[in-house]
């Protein structure tokens, strides 16, 4: 009972998780756990496998070998819709939206439904329609809802999924480099979203290469280094890690 | 919305609905002004062609699937009708249905295992899957006669030529209506955004919990169905099938493309582009039937739509309409939350003020 229950306030870790392409080694025998509750943050360098561990754990990529698990359950190797289903939502490295549909319906498409009777239902119903528009308010694009998100901004078409991922109501969300190509006014935008949004309960997995940003709303900082971590610790503690500035700056 | 206001929105509906209600009086009055059988009978083939293009545009419109492959759907309907009706002894709308019931069934291994291939290899997939089937049913000759052909009994053998076709004409209306309406319960659904998620970006739609899979495989199960139910009519109305003309990629592609020219976004798409080609390919044999210009004529016209109108008409000629009557697309850049404010006060400056959507994020 009570192992089950640490399980579960556990959330998202991987064991001894590994993924080669080729000769190459992205991942390897990754054992990760994140805090969950928190903003935790994976950085590295370039080629240290922290998007191949992203695709790991959201079921993008199947591991050669290792577990992922979620609150207690495996969730290693599933399709990716049932492991978003369980609760994990994500985005991706280049911002990927639905370019020939419209903002709203971006949001729309997030929108869980099971049975058939709720599968043929009109995909416009106002109830669904009102909490898409309160997450677009928030994200400050709400005024964009009929455009075809094709015609946004690379700033608003960020706002934009990370709204659609926020609609499937996952408990935990990793971001993969929100700040990417992204205006500074617009990354502390961000910022703020996340720390909110990890105030109303998001667990929140970052990958990220603007340390400010990184250091400034995250709990939680985990190095990787060659597919692996090397170090983790709250912000003040990896500011300082030997292992880490070697890994980053080659010293 | 502000963007999109009731009038405007009214407009649209009030629109929308005359050009049904023209197209549906069109459709149904054609038999009565159609002078002569021959004409009855391209009404009927360009009918046979919009069952059949919508019928796909259930995989093609809403996933982004190209099947060139429904050809082996639609020769399955008419050979297993024919065939349930001469071997079997059923009788030949009962044949039809059993027939479309069991390309449905079988649909699902079919599909099951094109599905798991994307872009130009489920292309290829489709493509085979027509040639195997040339291949099966031109050998085995005792069952499906062959290229000597496979008689199918008339329905009403009481009936006239001329009203023979009269009451097939109708009958493919009535298909086309269905496949129509089905198409048009999707595309408003949930499970149609999903598809619809699916064709603009299969992994993004399946990082946001849909199942991919099960999706597209569903629109193929129901696009084989319509799709059958067109060849099971076509057998029945035709009275005569051949391999090579049933189970051909020409043919396939020829529908493909009338999707393709009308619009495989919009309901009506196929529709349009099965009246557009079909009447064009049928006034061409007549005029240049011993040359092959009515196969120039079509390539021309497929290239001028591809130069001019990629979407297709329906998109083309709605947007010149939208761009008379209704400057309603909002312009688009970073608003200030001061200029929100002022907008939610006031009415919006319609496409304010010349300078066209600016992009200040760049």
């Amino acid at each position: 009972m009570t192992g089950r229950a640490d399980a579960r306030a556990r959330g998202l870790q991987t064991t001894e998780l590994t993924k080669s392409f080729g000769g190459v080694t992205a991942v390897d025998a990754a054992t990760v756990s994140f805090q969950h509750g928190k903003v935790n943050a994976v950085i590295g360098p370039n080629g240290s496998g922290k998007t191949t561990l992203f695709n790991c754990i959201t079921g993008m990529i199947r591991p050669d070998a290792g577990r992922v698990s979620y609150r207690g359950d495996d969730i290693t190797g599933k399709p990716p819709h049932r492991i978003a289903r369980a609760g994990i939502g994500r985005s991706f490295q280049l911002c990927r939206v639905f370019a020939r549909m419209t903002v709203l319906d971006n949001l729309l498409v997030a929108v869980r439904a099971p049975g058939l009777p709720h599968q043929l239902a009109s995909a416009h119903d106002r109830d669904t329609i009102d909490r898409a528009r309160g997450w677009l308010v928030r994200m400050g694009i709400d005024h964009l809802e009929h455009a075809e998100a094709r015609n946004l901004s690379w700033g608003q078409q960020k706002l934009l999924e990370l709204a659609g991922v926020l609609m499937a109501e996952p408990d935990t969300i990793l971001l993969d480099e929100p700040a990417g190509g992204v205006n500074p006014a617009l990354i502390g935008r961000i910022g703020a979203l996340v720390q909110q949004l990890n105030a109303e309960g998001k667990t929140f997995i970052i990958v990220e290469h603007n340390m400010d940003m990184v250091m400034s709303i995250c709990d939680h900082i985990i190095v990787f280094d060659r597919g692996r971590p090397i170090a983790e610790g709250p912000p003040a503690q990896i500011r300082s890690d030997d292992r880490v500035l070697e890994a980053y700056l080659g010293v | 919305m502000r963007s999109d206001s009731e009038p405007t929105r009214w407009r649209g509906r009030v629109a929308r609905g005359a050009a049904i209600a023209i197209g549906c009086a069109v459709i149904l009055a054609f038999p009565a002004v159609a002078d002569n059988p021959y004409m009855l009978t391209v009404g009927i083939g360009i009918l046979n062609y919009a069952v059949l293009a919508t019928a796909w545009n259930f995989v093609g419109g809403f996933t982004g699937y190209i099947s060139l492959g429904h050809a082996a759907l639609s020769g399955l309907g008419a050979y297993g009708t024919a065939l349930l009706v001469t071997c079997a002894g059923l009788p030949s709308f009962v044949a039809l249905f059993v027939a479309a019931a069991l390309v449905t069934v079988l649909a699902i291994p079919i599909g099951a295992a094109a599905l798991r291939v994307r872009g130009a290899s489920f292309v290829i997939v489709s493509i085979a899957l027509v040639l195997i089937l040339l291949l099966v049913f031109q050998s085995w000759a005792s069952l499906t006669g062959g290229s000597r052909g496979l008689v199918v009994p008339r329905p009403f053998p009481a009936l006239h030529r001329a009203e023979h076709h009269r009451v097939f004409y109708f009958l493919f209306a009535a298909l086309l209506a269905m496949a129509l309406v089905a198409w048009w319960v999707i595309d408003r659904s949930r499970f149609g955004l999903g598809l619809k998620a699916i064709r603009e970006d299969e992994d993004k739609s399946a990082a946001l919990g849909i199942a991919t899979f099960a999706g597209k495989l569903i629109a193929f199960v129901v696009s084989a169905a319509f799709t059958a139910l067109g060849g099971g009519l076509y057998a029945l109305w035709f009275g005569d099938l051949d391999p090579v003309f049933q189970f051909s990629v020409l043919t396939g592609s020829t529908v493909v493309l009338m999707a393709l020219l009308g619009g495989v976004r919009h309901l009506f798409g196929p529709l349009v582009g099965a009246v557009i080609v079909g009447a064009g390919l049928e006034y061409g044999k007549l005029e240049f039937g011993d040359t092959p210009l009515h196969l120039v004529g079509t390539g021309v016209l497929l290239g001028g739509v591809v130069m001019f109108m990629p979407e297709g008409v329906i998109p083309a000629l709605s947007g010149v309409l939208a761009r008379w009557f209704a400057p309603r697309e909002a312009s688009i850049r970073e608003v200030t939350a001061a200029v929100l404010l002022d907008s939610r006060r006031e009415p919006p400056p319609r496409s304010a003020s010349g300078e066209g959507p600016a992009e200040v994020d760049r």
